[in-house]
């Protein structure tokens, strides 16, 4: 059988692996690594950071990569892929996917909200606002998802968001009736996949982060801080959300309860650069370093940040200590 | 050659033995990693049959219209010379170049409605995200190249003569298509649509981005691996391998068979 692969491609293969080459591998080799797992939610401001960061630590070359919470937590605690940073859009992650066994403290650095995107060709983007969004998507001619609550926060919580809109609006059934109209197949694994169908117009309403709507310049509907998960304040009013995903093994549920966006940060035990990943922390949850660009992005940073117990902020690397206070 | 005497065999030994094991390692340890409880477990369920079951239906859809969409194309390439060709075949093969991911976002941008094609499907009820027919699209576009390179081969090997022949004793181009070129050339073109079945069987970046529901088996390989972990995809994974190769070397052992027996 002949190759299908023919002359000509291979030729093309050759010409692109020789240019990527010729413009990485000079500086690389000389420069340590600090590597960072982090939600897709993050991807936008530690870009802007690790800009900064890069500038004034020209030794130190910041490779990231992003993808659900969840599932970045288990390359470093199943398939054992080297981090040295992992920053998760729910602090829960870490302390139960990686404490004890690949981590041993958690910070708690910024906040987010839920809000329900859209752009000017979205149907009926003309009227919705925070007090009729519930009866536009209920609209069977309106097509509107939200990611997998199985696989990223994001996801289950944009069903929280729904099920307090029940409660707040007292609308019995509101919950079923909305979901009743997202079929199956507007649920993505993450919830920055659905800007593009947005964009693109496969899409009207999706359910974001305040972040991302931020920084994709979407149009978006803030919601009351009653339901958009945003407010520590109103912890009470959201543990009444419950959404059951999947657990351990297939067929087996867990229940999330809802509670506000917190970002939780932790070097990971055995990471291969601890001590560049030290500067790193310490420039991100610096007032005037990280968490500056932070709220410039829509993610509202706790100044400072906060951990759980004074022992844990004694057990913190560097001069990352005087950067927390302990506060539940 | 004699082994032993010349240092180039034992060199393409050695390498080939280097690769062989590079591709067979890895995929032992993993076909060989769930236990047989486990896979026993993942054949019960459900959605995993179904997944694969879509695999193999979409994958196979991609070959059938890369069958006949692409022999004419095949055709043409293998036997004409017209300007603009070299170009045509760079086309042809872009689909093996593009990054997948970018194949799932191109398609999803011409069928949203705000492109004028997005429009005109949405009118004619043809829809891409989240549908069969969307991942039959993707499959096929990254199976295509793979089917006329093959394809093409198959018919550059056939003397022309013989065409030429038949077409002198009367018969039509078409006649002579079906019953000269065709019996000559079909071996080819089964491989060229295993070959493209194969690829589109494997696709999964572009195909994550068109639909993530319903799950092709490898969305669901991903899906299990984030949902729950290394333990339960492996099982998906071995499955579809299997399935797979069952599959393959029953259309290679057809296609082979008539050959040694012609």
């Amino acid at each position: 059988m002949q190759l299908p692969v023919s002359r000509r491609v291979f030729s093309h293969l050759l010409i692109a692996i020789a240019w990527v080459v010729s413009i990485n591998a000079a500086p690389v080799a000389a420069m340590q690594k600090v590597i960072i797992f982090h939600a897709g939610s993050l991807t936008v401001p530690l870009a802007r950071i690790e800009k900064d960061f890069e500038a004034a630590n020209p030794g130190i070359d910041i490779l990231r990569e992003a993808g659900g919470s969840t599932k970045m937590a288990r390359m470093i605690s199943e398939l054992g892929k080297p981090a040295d940073i992992m920053a998760s859009a729910d602090y829960k992650v870490i302390d139960k996917t990686l404490i004890p066994a690949h981590a041993d403290w958690n910070i708690r650095f910024a906040t987010n909200q839920l809000v329900l995107c859209y752009t000017d060709n979205s149907r009926h983007a003309d009227q919705v606002n925070a007090d009729n969004w519930y009866d536009i998507l209920q609209k069977k001619e309106v097509v509107w998802g939200h990611s997998d609550p199985n696989l990223d926060p994001c996801g289950y919580r944009s069903l929280m968001v729904l099920q307090l809109a029940e409660k707040f609006y007292n609308q019995p059934g509101l919950y079923d009736r909305l979901v009743a109209n997202r079929p199956e197949k507007n649920v993505r694994p993450k919830s920055v996949e659905l800007v593009s169908l947005l964009k693109t117009g496969n899409m009207d309403y999706a359910w974001e982060y305040l972040s991302v709507a931020v920084q994709h310049e979407l149009k978006f509907v803030k919601l009351d801080d009653h339901i958009n998960l945003g407010n520590y304040k109103f912890d009470d009013f959201y543990k009444q959300a419950q959404v059951k995903v999947t657990g351990k093994k297939p067929g087996t549920w867990m229940t999330r309860t809802g509670k506000s966006c917190t970002y939780g940060i932790t070097i990971v035990k055995d990471a291969p650069n601890a001590a560049g990943a030290t500067r790193f922390l310490e420039y991100l949850l610096a007032a005037d370093g990280g968490l500056k660009v932070l709220k410039d992005m829509g993610q509202p940073p706790f100044v400072p940040c906060r951990v759980v117990s004074q022992g844990v902020k004694d057990a913190l690397p560097g001069t990352l200590p005087a950067l927390v206070e302990v506060r539940e | 050659m004699q082994p032993g005497r010349d240092p180039l065999v034992w060199l393409a030994v050695a390498s080939s033995t280097v690769i062989v094991a590079f591709i067979l390692v890895p995929l032992v340890e993993m076909m060989t990693q769930p236990t047989m409880a486990s896979l026993k477990e993942t054949l019960m369920d459900r959605d995993v049959i179904r997944s694969i079951r879509l695999s193999m239906v979409t994958s196979g859809a991609a070959a059938l219209i890369a069958l006949v969409f692409g022999t004419p194309l095949a055709y043409l390439l293998a036997r004409h010379r017209f300007p603009g060709k070299k170009i045509l075949e760079s086309i042809i093969d872009l689909p093996i170049m593009i990054p997948h991911p970018v194949v799932g976002i191109a398609l999803l941008s011409i069928a949203g409605r705000n492109h004028p094609l997005g429009r005109l499907m949405q009118a004619l009820g043809l829809e891409i995200m989240g549908t069969v027919t969307g991942l039959i699209a993707v499959l096929t576009f990254v199976g295509l190249p793979f089917y006329i390179n093959t394809a093409k081969a198959g018919f550059e090997e056939i003397p022309p003569r013989l065409e030429h022949v038949s077409r002198s004793l009367g018969a039509s181009a078409g006649g002579t298509f079906f019953r000269v070129t065709l019996p000559l050339a079909w071996r080819h073109m089964v491989v060229g649509g295993i070959m493209c079945m194969a690829r589109a069987v494997s696709e999964f970046g572009a195909v994550i981005i068109v639909a993530y529901h319903p799950m092709v088996a490898p969305v669901m390989i991903y899906e299990r691996f984030t949902a729950y972990g290394l333990k339960y995809s492996q099982p998906v994974a071995v499955w579809l391998i299997l399935v797979c190769l069952v599959l393959f070397l029953l259309m290679r052992m057809i296609s082979l068979d008539r050959k040694a027996t012609a």
